[in-house]
């Protein structure tokens, strides 16, 4: 057996590690990482606004949410669309009323968008994460930095529960103006939280 | 003057709950219908909140004073045919059903509309429905209904009393007085 021959077997070996190692990796990595829509039969998205102090529910009806998770099944990315104009405050005349200029101005602004890139771990156990997501939420055409606590529990290996909640103030997005500004009857902080299920699109 | 009613004399509490609530009726329903007519503003909220808190205290007083005059002696009917004393029978119980079924009805307008409010700016009105537009609607044509019987019965009742005291000058006002 020659030189050349030592090598070329070598070489062959080497290249079906290499193969191997190839393989495996495009066999893992789309397990591993995933990405994650919301269902929208099983989420919920809720507000409470407040008269009086005493709080008046509400809900969106349509909105989608889209997570990806890495290798390491930690958050990348969160992408929240909200169809503003299907906000439901159970009374015809609020969804009619918050429609308008002063308050959500659906005609120029019908999508509400919160992004987040940069995810921080609150707290862990078995039953899954808590994470702040740093981010932008969009509204009424008015950027501002929001960071929305969620919880990230794991139903089975493709469904999730997502859910938390958080505290906006209806000012700083410019909600309720003219005689509404005041937060006097109408209060300025709006409760938000949601209950969302995600599905994963990987398999 | 006797708190408690004779034969002849209501007695000075069944005279206060009497007055107490024509007082705030009379401030009621003018309210009732300004409210409705404004647009969707603070000021409108703030108007509802005096009529949805005047329209309690009303089905407050109304309770407390059917209590009472479950109770209590009634002074003898006062002279007159036996049509007029059965109309005059209906009229006061028709009055006792709206006063209890406008503020009820008022109250499952303000729920189903899921609408909380502090009554005069104090205490939460728990609510008796869930939002719900269906409910509001029904409770809605029912309150009207009630308070424009209401304002008819209470033209005929002020009518007849003042005839009994100016024409026929009995004990009809005089004994409801202080």
């Amino acid at each position: 057996m020659g030189i050349n021959q030592i090598g070329q077997n070598r070489l062959l070996v080497l290249f079906t590690k290499l193969s191997i190692a190839l393989a495996a990796a495009l066999l893992w990595q789309p397990l591993l990482a995933a990405d994650w829509q919301s269902e929208l039969t099983n989420s919920q998205l809720n507000f409470a606004a407040s008269f009086q102090n005493l709080p008046i529910n509400g809900r969106f009806n349509q909105f989608s949410v889209k997570h990806t998770t890495d290798h390491a099944a930690l958050p990348t990315n969160l992408q929240v669309m909200v169809a503003v104009a299907s906000a439901d405050m159970g009374n015809l005349e609020f969804n009619d009323e918050i429609q308008a200029l002063d308050w959500f101005n659906v005609a120029d602004h019908s999508t509400a968008i919160f992004t987040s890139q940069r995810f921080e771990i609150a707290r862990q156990d078995k039953a899954g994460i808590d994470y702040f997501a740093h981010g932008k939420l969009q509204l009424k055409g008015i950027e501002q930095a929001v960071t929305v606590p969620f919880s990230w529990r794991q139903i089975n290996h493709n469904q999730v529960a997502m859910s938390g909640e958080l505290s906006l103030n209806r000012s700083d997005f410019g909600i309720g103006q003219g005689e509404w500004a005041t937060g006097e009857q109408i209060g300025l902080a709006v409760r938000v939280w949601f209950d969302v299920r995600m599905l994963s699109s990987n398999d | 003057m006797s708190l408690k009613n004779s034969t002849g004399q209501w007695g000075w509490l069944s005279k206060l709950f009497h007055w107490t609530t024509a007082l705030v009726i009379f401030i009621q329903i003018p309210l009732g219908f300004y409210a409705d007519s404004l647009k969707l503003s603070p000021f409108k909220f703030d108007i509802f909140v005096w009529h949805k808190s005047l329209g309690m205290l009303v089905l407050l007083l109304v309770i407390v004073r059917l209590l009472w005059r479950i109770k209590s002696t009634i002074p003898a009917a006062i002279a007159g045919t036996t049509l007029e004393q059965l109309l005059a029978k209906l009229a006061h119980g028709a009055m006792y059903i709206l006063m209890l079924a406008l503020p009820l009805s008022g109250w499952l307008v303000s729920s189903a509309s899921n609408f909380p409010v502090k009554l005069f700016w104090l205490i939460p009105l728990p609510a008796i429905s869930g939002p719900d537009e269906a409910l509001k609607s029904l409770a809605s044509e029912v309150h009207e209904i009630c308070v424009f019987a209401l304002i008819i019965i209470l033209v005929t009742h002020i009518s007849a009393a003042l005839w009994h005291h100016l024409r026929l000058r009995d004990n009809t006002l005089k004994r409801m007085w202080f």
